[in-house]
């Protein structure tokens, strides 16, 4: 069949079976292209490693953790960690708008998130950080340049854990993430 | 005519090797199934985002739960199943919000939400890392689906490729199905009390 | 000889293809217009009769309408309530819940709600029924304040396929067919309380 074709012709069907090798992957990679990209948005993340009563700047004001309390836990082993942190607001356009996102870690790369309702102890031994409000656009709502907002959080973790940090997501300043020491 | 027939034949290989393609091609719920993690009963069962493990398996006609003072009934047309045990999140906090008793027919029945209140329900129970917590699940099933079921856990069972714990339920005493159980609430140690009657 | 005979034989197939298509296309344009034009009657079933609507079988048992939903307590501000008590059992292999859209109300009401279904041995908003356990439900429908409640009830029951792979993925699910069934109900009135 092949031997009654032209050379010319048999160039070109070999130069057509070639360029598929780079063809198809270009195409797999076009077509999947945002999903790459929506892929990297979620999951691509810098680390502002923030020293213990150092301010840091992020997503328009400064940072500060300014109180972690451990307390005793409902069960053994089990400690309540409350973190009391604030932001000098400079500019509150992306507070005000993009959600906030804060979990406790420990040195072995564990994530522990808020509790929904503050612990009784919490109540009970700091009831001013108890009234404080977790960190959510919420928060910054109609703050202005200047103003300090005070935030706090609970936690339960192991008594075991140690060298806990904080560490808070603005999701308008993403890819930035703070680690609050 | 060597040639001709070699052509038809050809065209039915060709048939022949799709159609057993089609046949074959597994389905998509099997594609993106959960990855299992199989455990034992009685053991402590790890998958990589949490563990857990089955303590007690009781059988009952009816469950009665009080809380807050107020006492409430619930039959059912087949059995309760409940079981007692303890999970704990690995590396980030997380909530186990649903688990299905496989019966021996292959038909799943999934976490009863009928007395949804009650602390330590698997789905009320927030697990966090390196504090295991005691949760309760509680099954619906009819009688005949109680022996030679497996206990199925899911990390959730929205995300395809996730991963599952799957657990063969082989200690369970069949004969022993109790009248009633009653569950409290309770305020030290685990957060309810099991009484069987 | 041979190239010319080549080409007859490609002009055929693609005659033939074509032919074929298009034939395939207006047979089942004609069939679907003609199921339009001469639809198939819906049979009416009497209450206390069980539907198979493929996911679940289903026995209308009675309607009635009051002020009370079925946990048994008036709500503060006065409400009017149509409940139609029917028997389902779950068809399929795993846990489910009743649809709103199993059956709806026939003509559709303008401005009525979906209807919260409750579990009669609770008399608590139900939750998934699991398989082969039939339970007593109750269909509550808040009827709309401004309209008379009925005197009878027509409800067109709805059918359900399951394709062990769907058309978009390939995925197994149930979908929602044509209606199999009309059941009408005479609502009898609650006794003010």
């Amino acid at each position: 069949m092949m031997g009654d074709v032209a050379p010319r012709e048999r160039r070109h069907y070999w130069l057509s079976l070639a360029a598929l090798v780079v063809i198809l992957p270009a195409t797999v990679l076009a077509s999947s292209w945002d999903s790459l990209m929506q892929w990297r948005a979620n999951h691509y993340r810098i680390q502002i490693s923030v020293e213990r009563q150092a301010a840091q700047r992020y997503a328009g004001a400064d940072w500060k953790l300014s109180e972690l309390t451990r307390l005793p836990g409902g069960m053994p082993e089990e400690s309540v960690v409350l973190v009391e942190f604030e932001a000098a607001v400079d500019d509150p356009a992306i507070l005000s708008k993009s959600p906030c996102e804060v979990a406790l870690t420990d040195e072995q790369g564990r994530i522990w998130k808020p509790v929904f309702l503050t612990e009784p102890i919490v109540r009970e031994l700091h009831p001013e950080a108890a009234e404080k409000q977790g960190c959510s656009n919420f928060a910054f709502e109609g703050s202005s340049k200047g103003s300090r907002i005070t935030m706090a959080e609970t936690f339960t973790v192991p008594t075991a854990a140690e060298n806990l940090a904080l560490s808070v997501t603005v999701f308008g300043a993403l890819p930035d993430y703070m680690l609050l020491k | 005519m060597m040639s001709r027939f070699r052509e038809i034949a050809a065209v039915f290989l060709v048939a022949a090797i799709l159609y057993g393609m089609q046949r074959t091609t597994p389905l998509y719920s099997e594609i993106t199934s959960l990855v299992p993690a199989y455990g034992e009963q009685g053991k402590r069962i790890d998958a990589r985002a949490f563990a857990f493990a089955v303590v007690n398996v009781h059988l009952a006609r009816m469950v009665r739960t009080e809380s807050f003072g107020r006492t409430q009934d619930f039959t059912t047309s087949g059995v309760w199943v409940l079981i007692e045990g303890a999970a704990e999140a690995k590396r980030e906090s997380l909530t186990l919000t649903t688990a299905n008793w496989l019966g021996p027919s292959g038909i799943s029945y999934a976490l009863s939400q009928r007395f949804s209140i009650l602390p330590g329900l698997l789905p009320n129970q927030r697990l966090e890392p390196g504090l295991p917590k005691p949760v309760l699940l509680a099954f619906e099933v009819p009688e005949s689906e109680v022996s030679g079921a497996t206990l199925l856990v899911p990390r959730n069972y929205m995300t395809p490729l996730d991963e599952e714990i799957r657990m063969p339920v082989t200690n369970i005493d069949t004969n022993a199905i109790h009248a009633a159980i009653t569950l409290k609430r309770s305020t030290v140690g685990l957060p309810w009390i099991l009484e069987t009657e | 000889m041979q190239q010319r005979s080549t080409l007859r034989q490609r002009l055929i197939a693609i005659l033939v293809t074509g032919v074929g298509a298009t034939a395939a296309a207006a047979i089942s344009f004609g069939v679907t217009v003609y199921e339009a034009a001469h639809p198939r009657a819906v049979p009416v079933v009497p209450a206390g009769e069980p539907i198979d609507t493929g996911r679940w079988n289903i026995t209308f048992q009675a309607a009635h309408s009051g002020p009370v939903p079925p946990t048994g307590v008036e709500p503060s501000e006065s409400k009017k309530f149509v409940l139609v008590e029917f028997d389902a059992t779950n068809l399929s292999a795993a846990t489910g819940f009743v649809s709103p859209t199993l059956f709806t109300v026939d003509p559709p009401v303008p401005n009525l709600p979906a209807p919260v279904f409750y579990l009669a041995r609770d008399k608590w908003i139900a939750s998934g029924l699991n398989p082969s356990m039939p339970e007593r439900m109750i269909a509550v429908w808040e009827w709309p304040q401004a309209l008379a409640l009925p005197e009878t009830l027509r409800l067109t029951v709805g059918s359900q396929i399951y394709k062990r792979r769907d058309n978009l993925y390939g995925a197994s699910s149930w979908f929602d067919r044509d209606p199999i069934a009309v059941v009408e109900l005479p609502v009898s009135r609650d006794g003010a309380r």
